[in-house]
């Protein structure tokens, strides 16, 4: 397949957020998607999407992430968060050490429902509150390696290092994507089935989670 | 010109003082559309015109009235109460006296009850860390957090455990429910709607509390003066909303709605239904927050409860 024809493919990378209640999932999102932070932001019900693109190696990778309920009562209808998500980041809050006690259990729920996810990351947010941390950055640290987690420490208030962690989390889901088995049909066909796809093309048979050539 | 009706119709008097949004918040909040209008909105004066002379109501004219331009923010909150079923527009203002009196008796009682097993509730103050562990274990380290006050030993009891597990979630929800508004810069506001939260879900094991609850019963606090009074409108409302925060290990109420949802989109608009499908597989989670709260996120405060006006007529 030739240059030319690879401009026009677009990648869709399903990607969740999840983690305690007030950690800061919504205003992650928000400072990424949107530039935007809400003091006043309000708890998150169900489900919320934002789509947030960015260029690699020339081509728009696109990025769909969800943003969920922290509430484990929300999680009744969790296997619809992630079917088909390829990207994860576990959030805490560095001032509450409960919501860092609580990501094994997250990491439980999301290896539970999801086995596509490729790139997962913890993110210890709020680190603009450094004065009341009750979270060392090592911790942080040694968790993430334990689990075979990228780690970083955010403030969606200030924006330290929010771009850079999404970006890192679909930097890792492409390089992936573009090196495994993205060409077989078949996998082609389980991303289409679990509804990665966003975007209709007019011709129906081409998926847009295409890539590359065939 | 929509901006500044009111200045040239009679009929469009300004209603955004009744409810007052914070100074630096106005540019995050939807604009307000609800007008009240003379002839269409249900006035205070049409309100005490409808009343025998001994309170009886005439309910249908009252109803045709707010079906046709809603109620004027003056009297909301007692005309809400009958929307809500809470009285029978038969009974004298006698009788209904009486039921108020038994109603917020019962209420206070409630509440003495829950502030024996947390003084917290009452005390203006709320919590936001966890008092207890999943196991039952105390807490200690957050009663800083927690206003001085932690539990001292271990919680056996299954009911009071669950309850005391999601006092703090609604400390966490509390906090964030229209910030906007001026109404909740007073704490001792935020503390209520904590109060009648946390009473709630006691006295309803089998719901519990639910994110969301707390979008539903943040009106009634405004509009009704008396905690008991509000507590009791808030109750109302949740035995029509109640089965949507029914949660199992494998479903929530709300699901059956956006199944009826999915049902009658498929049925009116099939390429939107198959639009809709593409994008989250036909589970129309994104319907989740609008059946929950009833549009209170998609409008402004003053809308929501028009649209609420609205719906409760129908019923």
């Amino acid at each position: 397949m030739s240059d030319d024809d690879e401009r026009g493919e677009e990648y869709l990378f399903k990607i969740v957020i999840i983690g305690d209640s007030a950690v800061g999932k919504s205003n992650l999102l928000t400072r990424y998607a949107r530039n935007e932070f809400n003091p006043n932001s309000k708890a998150t019900i169900g489900v919320e999407f934002q789509t947030q693109s960015m260029v690699i190696d020339g081509k728009e990778v696109k990025a769909q992430i969800w943003d969920t309920a922290g509430q484990e009562r929300f999680r009744a209808v969790t296997s619809a968060y992630y079917r088909g998500a390829v990207g994860a980041l576990v959030v805490y809050d560095i001032t509450r050490s409960s919501t860092f006690e609580n990501v094994g259990r997250w990491l439980d729920e999301l290896n539970t429902h999801s086995d596509t996810t490729v790139a997962k990351m913890l993110i210890g947010n709020k680190c603009d509150l450094e004065s009341i941390r009750a979270v060392s950055v090592e911790e942080g640290k040694s968790l993430a390696e334990s689990e075979g987690l990228f780690f970083m420490e955010t403030s969606a208030l200030d924006s330290t290092n929010v771009k850079t962690a999404f970006e890192m989390v679909i930097r890792e889901i492409y390089s992936n994507m573009s090196r495994k088995q993205l060409n077989s049909d078949s996998y082609k066909e389980e991303l289409s089935s679990n509804r990665v796809s966003l975007v209709k093309n007019d011709n129906e048979g081409t998926k847009t989670f295409s890539c590359c050539s065939r | 010109m929509i901006c500044c009706g009111h200045m040239w119709k009679s009929g469009g008097e300004d209603l955004q003082g009744f409810y007052p949004v914070r100074s630096e918040c106005v540019a995050d909040v939807p604009r307000t559309r609800f007008k009240s209008r003379a002839g269409k909105t249900l006035s205070a004066r049409r309100w005490h015109a409808a009343f025998t002379e001994d309170g009886h109501l005439d309910m249908e004219r009252v109803l045709r009235r707010i079906q046709r331009g809603g109620i004027h923010p003056s009297i909301k909150g007692e005309v809400w109460e009958f929307l809500l079923g809470g009285y029978d527009p038969d009974s004298t203002f006698e009788e209904r006296n009486i039921l108020r009196n038994h109603r917020r008796e019962q209420y206070y009682a409630w509440k003495e009850e829950c502030r024996q097993m947390v003084p917290l509730i009452g005390s203006g103050k709320f919590v936001t860390m966890a008092v207890v562990a999943e196991d039952g274990q105390p807490l200690e380290e957050s009663s800083v957090e927690n206003q001085g006050w932690f539990v001292k030993t271990a919680i056996t009891d299954k009911r009071l455990l669950q309850w005391m597990l999601v006092l703090s979630q609604i400390g966490l929800d509390v906090v964030r429910t229209d910030r906007y508004l001026s109404f909740y810069e007073n704490e001792s506001n935020q503390a209520r709607l904590w109060d009648i939260l946390s009473i709630y879900t006691w006295l309803n094991p089998d719901i519990g509390y639910v994110q969301g609850m707390n979008d539903i019963c943040s009106p009634m606090i405004i509009l009704l003066e008396d905690e008991a009074d509000a507590f009791w409108c808030f109750e109302r409302a949740m035995r029509r909303l109640r089965e949507n925060f029914r949660t199992t290990a494998t479903s929530m109420g709300v699901q059956t709605q956006l199944g009826m949802l999915s049902q009658v989109i498929k049925t009116v608009d099939p390429r939107l239904h198959q639009h809709l499908e593409d994008l989250d597989g036909g589970e129309y989670l994104f319907a989740i927050r609008m059946l929950m709260v009833l549009f209170r996120r998609e409008f402004s405060f003053l809308d929501a409860l028009y649209l609420w006006e609205g719906l409760e007529c129908l019923i």
